[in-house]
């Protein structure tokens, strides 16, 4: 059902993906929180490559006749997970951005303010 | 008593200096805080040329979170009203004294400058003002209270309500949802008759293309207000 060229295709595409994550991680553009969700899915891909029959099984144990299909439908759950935690931290960030910006203004108003009465 | 006119401007150099002069003349016992919500234009430097009070926020927040930075600035700086005035030069200040006799009066907390009581001077077109109705029944639904203006951008509130904004303030789209959480806070509000005029400069933040949006997202988010449950302020 799937060549070895296409298998090595995607472990190779995986590899070089993780390797990517790590670097950013490392160098902090990424939270750790966020590579262990990007990174528990590379593994599952990884498992899933190399070993097809997994993937036939698990298509067979929640009742989808096509592991093709299985893929798709898992692969869409897992990514609609992942978008909806970034909505709830990006609301959550905006506000503090928002309480923040105004403290800000609010704070150099009044240095300004103090700075006019000393002069 | 302590009193304060807050005026939300973005990108609003060209009407900004008009506006503010009609107010030191008209309402001359008012402080005034200009919020420039980070303007593209020269809005800042026009500010600071005509010594007018202001605080320049270092990034957009929108006209929520401008709004509220003056609310913010009305509480913590001990003023007693507080009141919103457009930056375009749509609000004509010779109504301050009116809405501020009916806030002392009636010992009222929020009084709303209503342009459907009298049916007078700039009436918008009749496709927004049926929008406005919309809002006026939604709220009189869910918070038992007809407010025939609720969009209108000119609001004057007691020390309360402006603890209450301070606090909690809607992002975009504030008028409607703010006016509701006001009555649901069983604070007491009121309307005035009041002519608006057609806008001197600037645009309109709400136009054609976002008319849907801005009936589905208010809706939605009166709605939520309306479930909310709120302590009385």
């Amino acid at each position: 059902m799937m060549t070895l060229k296409i298998q090595i295709i995607i472990a190779v595409m995986v590899l070089i993906f993780v390797a990517i994550l790590f670097v950013m991680t490392v160098r902090k553009f990424i939270q750790p929180k966020y590579t262990l969700a990007w990174f528990l899915v590379s593994v599952g891909i990884l498992i899933l490559d190399i070993f097809p029959g997994a993937m036939v099984w698990l298509s067979n144990a929640i009742g989808i006749f096509s592991p093709v299909n299985m893929i798709f439908f898992v692969g869409f759950v897992y990514m609609g997970f992942i978008i909806f935690i970034l909505s709830v931290a990006l609301s959550r960030m905006s506000g503090r951005v928002t309480s923040l910006t105004q403290e800000m203004a609010l704070l150099r108003k009044e240095i300004e303010d103090k700075e006019k009465e000393d002069n | 008593m302590r009193k304060l006119v807050i005026i939300p401007a973005f990108n609003e150099a060209s009407a900004i200096k008009a506006t503010v002069d009609a107010i030191r003349s008209k309402a001359p016992t008012y402080d005034i805080i200009v919020i420039n919500d980070h303007s593209r234009d020269n809005t800042k430097e026009v500010l600071e040329e005509c010594g007018i009070p202001a605080i320049n926020l270092p990034v957009n927040l929108g006209i929520g979170g401008a709004v509220q930075t003056g609310y913010k600035y009305g509480v913590r700086n001990g003023y007693d009203i507080a009141v919103q005035v457009d930056g375009d030069g749509q609000h004509d200040p010779m109504y301050l004294e009116a809405l501020e006799k009916v806030l002392i009066e009636n010992d009222c907390d929020l009084v709303i400058g209503s342009r459907f009581i009298d049916k007078e001077g700039f009436q918008s077109s009749s496709l927004r003002r049926s929008g406005i109705r919309y809002f006026t029944g939604l709220i009189k639904l869910l918070g038992r209270q007809v407010i025939t203006d609720p969009t209108s951008g000119m609001r004057m509130v007691s020390r309360k309500t402006m603890e209450l904004w301070a606090k909690d303030y809607p992002r975009d789209f504030p008028e409607p949802e703010s006016c509701l959480m006001a009555i649901k806070s069983k604070l007491k509000v009121m309307e005035v008759p009041v002519i608006m005029k057609a806008r001197q400069g600037g645009k309109s933040s709400i136009h054609m293309l976002k008319g849907a949006y801005y009936m589905i997202k208010v809706t939605f988010a009166l709605i939520l207000e309306g479930v909310r449950s709120h302590d009385d302020a």
